[in-house]
């Protein structure tokens, strides 16, 4: 085999934990069925504020909702793909392993303006601001639904929800009853397996996903990006009495990768080793009503190893992050909802090319409140804020007001308006290399200002349940002010400073239709238009027309046109089909060389299911992505790059459930 | 018939009252208001018996078997003691497993006091019991000399099948689980085929179990309907069921307010205290008469709806006062 694992550990304890966990009591009470204990016994609240989700209608933000059934139906791999299903959004592949995810455009292949969530746990990470969508310890099966917020929700999804925050619901222990094993075979080398085990009992649930995820990624004549990953995810509730309930996750992945471009001598080909754990406790009192207190806690670790980087040898990051938060929701009177709490988050970090030891860590604190009043029968406004401290000098308030009106019961009309911030990430802020990336050392000269949005949207949602319709659109007006770009040094390396400004403006749509018994289709469309200027100047003068020109590039960053369509049909009772079309107008990014060309790519699932519906049963699919071959290229950033193609990729998902 | 109450029985009372209100506020726990009020209740009561002076008319003996503590129990015993006039009634409270005897009418709340007391065919006006229950003891138990008759717990069918449509208009789909079919089962589809809907269901047992069963029924029905059944549903299992609905996004209508509170989308149900008042009402008909009127539904009711439930499942449900409404205005 060509990648060998070192440690097994954190399998071991996993599975340690699981067999602790596998014993579940099965209670059920002898009681007569003709007492009168059926009608006066007393049951604990379950559906309490946090497990209730919003209706898009009633939220204060646009919001797109890709849930279990999308999920399985796109057929995807990778949870990053599924962000093409939200108008608006770009998801681009650094390489075979690297996607990265923006809203409204990106600087480069790191997307700093996005907040993303996983039960509330912030995976976007110092000291690029990135998230490594590879390495996140949290299987795709394993999710429940995805809330994509568009626009800035910082009141109520915390620090760095500046475009957007898509955050990520995982099933709950209790979701998953018996057994499942699947294997996916296919071309580009892909090699999956996942096997999953889960029970429901009176006080103790858990769910245990054990996977492995490998393909060869992109063109191997070019790149070096073939990619292997291990993960183990384990959650367990247990409820300590009718109103207490413990939460614990625990998540451990690592994975090798192939890292190198063909014809680069600082990027020879070569593997490198990642490592991710998280180990998180919620602990949920249901109050009266569906009043609730929620406190959680967790720990992040990202680990990653380059032990032949040329001419420097050793690269390691390690990045760890802890957070604790409560938060309480209640309503005053019968009209108002109001959540509100606080937490602590610390990033450390440990990268001795990058900074100057010891890195930096950086402690951030907020507090938020956030009200729903329901003003009257049709009028809903939502009003918040979030006061935080960023750790590196600043004080930020992120306010967000919105109505939502209720013209009938099936129309309603949105307007909002909020601010947010983004906090400059540790490298901006901090780095000083050791070492030249093409040629430049990075050297800050700190004292940034966060990067500032402020947003304005008006929305119209409209049922049509007689056509089977359900539209969701919006106009906007996002202004984001100082944001960070390079800055050249005098001693010839390079920093960053608050340079230049951008607004968005557009419009986007989704239309759903269903009709039938099973035939659902999705359209999105996004039109967007950026304009930029320079908002501050470079440390070096005569290099402005450098600025300039990656100003005259900016609005390049977004198409301008891009859609998707995704049909999802029952054809018989166990056969289903799913088309997915997406088109993306012609972009560039602010450091890509040249425009990424229009994308019309196709994708295919045919399913066949068998026996019942989730025991004894299960599924074959037949999947295949980009199916016309389309040439469309990806992002890039070297000239090697330059022609990459995502090739037709088939493979075949065998599922059994037990 | 009565012999008059002397200055020693109503001694005797005060103390066995006395000792009951003492008692219960030992063994559960009550916050401070509730506690002045029990005692300024207490304090009343006392005085009022003192009052009863052995020139007046016999009232009618009455004993209170109470088959559990606290709870819905307490609060129909204490509202039904507030209603009864201490000059007219003279109430005993005791457990089913007490000695009993002396009284000229006994209440049986609950199973366990009915099933005591039917063994004993004394003249019985049973509250708290099922239909079924209660058609059970009748059964084994015939009434021979003595009048019984009861307050049904549950809400009449048509109640309830009115309810959920009231609720869920445009619902065609309703599920329902049971471990064996219920006596109602037959009117349940008649009711639904009525109104055009469907009844699914299936059965909970061994080879089949809850979470089968629930999957299966939930991938046929838009709302799942609860009917009474603590194997089925109850503190350790609604979690489950509840969670597993909601991620379907299918409401459940419930048979309790602790199901709305769980997290069910609705429910009608009768309070204590409209309990406590229709056993008024039938215990002086049979003061005037001598005889009980005939096993009865609740007449009364309440309806509960969960609005951040209705909310977040998308569903404009109508405020629970208008359903309430909508729902006594049924013949």
């Amino acid at each position: 085999m060509r990648h060998g694992f070192d440690s097994l550990a954190g399998y071991a304890t996993v599975l340690m934990f699981g067999s602790l966990l596998a014993v579940t009591p099965h209670v059920i009470a002898a009681e007569d069925t003709q007492s009168e204990q059926a009608y006066l016994q007393d049951l604990p609240v379950v559906l309490s504020a946090s497990r209730l989700s919003q209706p898009i209608s009633e939220a204060p933000n646009a919001m797109t909702v890709i849930d279990r059934d999308t999920i399985h139906a796109s057929g995807y791999r990778n949870i990053a793909d599924l962000f093409r299903l939200v108008p608006g959004m770009y998801v681009g592949y650094q390489d075979g392993f690297s996607p990265f995810v923006s809203y409204h455009g990106s600087t480069d292949n790191y997307a700093r303006r996005m907040q993303v969530l996983i039960d509330g746990r912030s995976v976007y990470l110092p000291p690029f601001g990135q998230v490594d969508w590879a390495d996140i310890p949290v299987h795709i099966d394993d999710i429940e639904r995805i809330e994509v917020i568009r626009g800035p929700a910082a009141a109520s999804h915390g620090a760095n929800s500046t475009q957007g925050v898509i955050n990520i619901i995982t099933r709950d222990a209790s979701a998953v009853k018996g057994g499942s094993f699947s294997v996916n075979k296919g071309e580009a080398g892909i090699s999956d397996t996942v096997a999953r085990i889960g029970d429901a009992g009176a006080d103790l649930d858990y769910r245990l996903t054990l996977g492995e995820r490998s393909d060869s990624g992109y063109a191997s004549e070019i790149l070096n990006d073939s990619s292997k990953t291990r993960l183990a995810n384990l959650r367990t509730s247990y409820r300590l009495n009718a109103s207490d309930t413990i939460d614990i996750q625990l998540g451990y992945s690592e994975g090798v990768r192939g890292i190198g471009t063909v014809g680069r001598v600082t990027e020879p080909f070569r593997d490198i080793r990642t490592r991710s754990d998280f180990e998180q406790v919620e602990w949920t009192r249901a109050l009266r009503q569906s009043d609730e207190i929620k406190l959680r806690y967790y720990h992040i670790t990202r680990a990653y190893a380059d032990t032949a980087m040329p001419m420097i040898g050793t690269d390691v990051v390690l990045t760890q992050r802890d957070e604790i938060e409560l938060q309480h929701t209640f309503a005053p009177w019968d009209d108002n909802r109001i959540v509100w709490g606080g937490g602590v988050r610390t990033d450390t970090l440990d990268n001795p090319l990058s900074f100057t030891s010891p890195a930096p860590t950086i402690k951030q604190s907020r507090v938020f409140a956030h009200d729903e009043w329901r003003m009257t029968d049709s009028a809903i406004l939502n009003i918040g804020t979030m006061l935080e401290d960023d750790g590196i000098g600043h004080r930020n308030n992120s306010p967000r007001l919105s109505l939502n009106y209720h013209l009938t019961p099936l129309d309603t009309v949105r307007v909002g308006i909020s601010r947010a911030y983004r906090t400059p990430v540790a490298f901006e802020e901090f780095s000083n290399t050791q070492y030249a990336v093409g040629g430049k050392q990075y050297t800050s000269m700190g004292g940034l200002q966060p990067e500032r949005i402020l947003s304005r949207e008006i929305g119209y949602i409209g049922e049509f349940p007689t056509a089977g319709m359900t539209l969701d659109t919006r106009i906007y007006s996002d202004r984001l002010t100082d944001l960070i770009f390079l800055d050249p040094n005098a001693n010839g390396t390079l920093g960053f400073k608050n340079l230049y400004s951008f607004s968005v403006r557009g419009f986007e749509s989704s239309l759903r239709y269903r009709w039938g018994d099973g035939s659902d289709i999705v359209l999105n469309y996004a039109h967007q238009r950026m304009s930029c200027s320079a908002s501050g100047s470079l440390t070096l003068p005569f290099l402005t027309p450098l600025l300039q020109a990656y100003i005259d590039q900016c609005p390049r960053m977004v198409p301008l046109d891009s859609g998707s369509i995704m049909l999802v049909e029952q054809v018989t009772d166990d056969v289903a089909l799913t088309v997915s079309y997406f088109n993306q107008g012609t972009l560039q990014l602010l450091d890509a060389l040249e425009a990424q060309k229009q994308m019309n790519r196709v994708d295919i699932r045919v399913a066949r299911s068998f026996g019942k519906l989730d025991k004894y049963g299960g599924e074959i699919a037949l999947v295949v992505q980009n199916a016309f071959q389309d040439n469309y290229t990806e992002f890039a950033n070297t000239p090697q790059k330059r022609n990459l193609i995502f090739d037709r990729r088939t493979y075949l998902i065998a599922t059994v459930h037990f | 018939m009565r012999p008059s109450i002397s200055d020693e029985a109503t001694n005797h009372l005060i103390k066995l009252l006395k000792r009951y209100i003492s008692g219960y506020s030992r063994a559960t726990f009550y916050g401070p208001g509730r506690c002045l009020t029990r005692r300024m209740l207490s304090v009343a009561l006392v005085f009022l018996l003192s009052c009863i002076s052995p020139l007046q008319a016999d009232p009618m003996r009455i004993t209170l078997a109470i088959s559990e503590e606290g709870g819905a129990y307490r609060a129909f015993s204490e509202s039904l003691i507030g209603k009864l006039q201490p000059d007219k009634y003279a109430v005993k409270i005791k457990r089913p497993e007490d000695a009993l005897g002396g009284s000229d009418l006994y209440i049986a709340v609950g199973m366990k006091a009915a099933s005591q007391l039917a063994a004993k065919d004394i003249p019985t006006l049973n509250v708290f019991v099922p239909k079924a229950g209660y058609e059970r003891l009748q059964r084994e138990y015939a009434p021979r000399n003595a009048p019984r008759s009861a307050i049904y717990l549950d809400q009449p069918m048509e109640r309830q099948v009115a309810l959920l449509s009231a609720a869920l208009p445009g619902v065609k789909h309703v599920g329902v689980l049971y471990t064996a079919a219920p006596t109602e089962l037959q009117s349940l589809h008649h009711l639904l085929g009525d109104r055009n809907m469907r009844l699914h269901e299936r059965v909970v047992d061994k080879s089949h179990p809850i979470n089968d069963a629930l999957e299966e029924v939930l991938s046929e029905s838009e709302v799942l309907f609860v009917l009474p059944n603590s194997d089925i549903y109850n503190a350790s299992t609604i979690r489950n069921i509840l969670l597993t609905s909601y991620r379907k996004q299918i409401p459940l209508v419930g048979i309790s307010q602790a199901y709305v509170k769980a997290g069910a989308l609705c429910a009608v149900y009768t309070t204590p205290e409209q309990v406590a008042t229709q056993t008024l009402a039938m215990i002086e008909r049979y003061a005037g008469s001598g005889r009980l009127p005939a096993a009865q539904y609740p007449g009364e009711f309440e309806v509960s709806v969960n609005t951040q439930v209705a909310r977040s499942l998308d569903l404009r449900v109508k405020d629970a006062e208008k359903l309430r409404d909508e729902l006594r205005r049924l013949p």
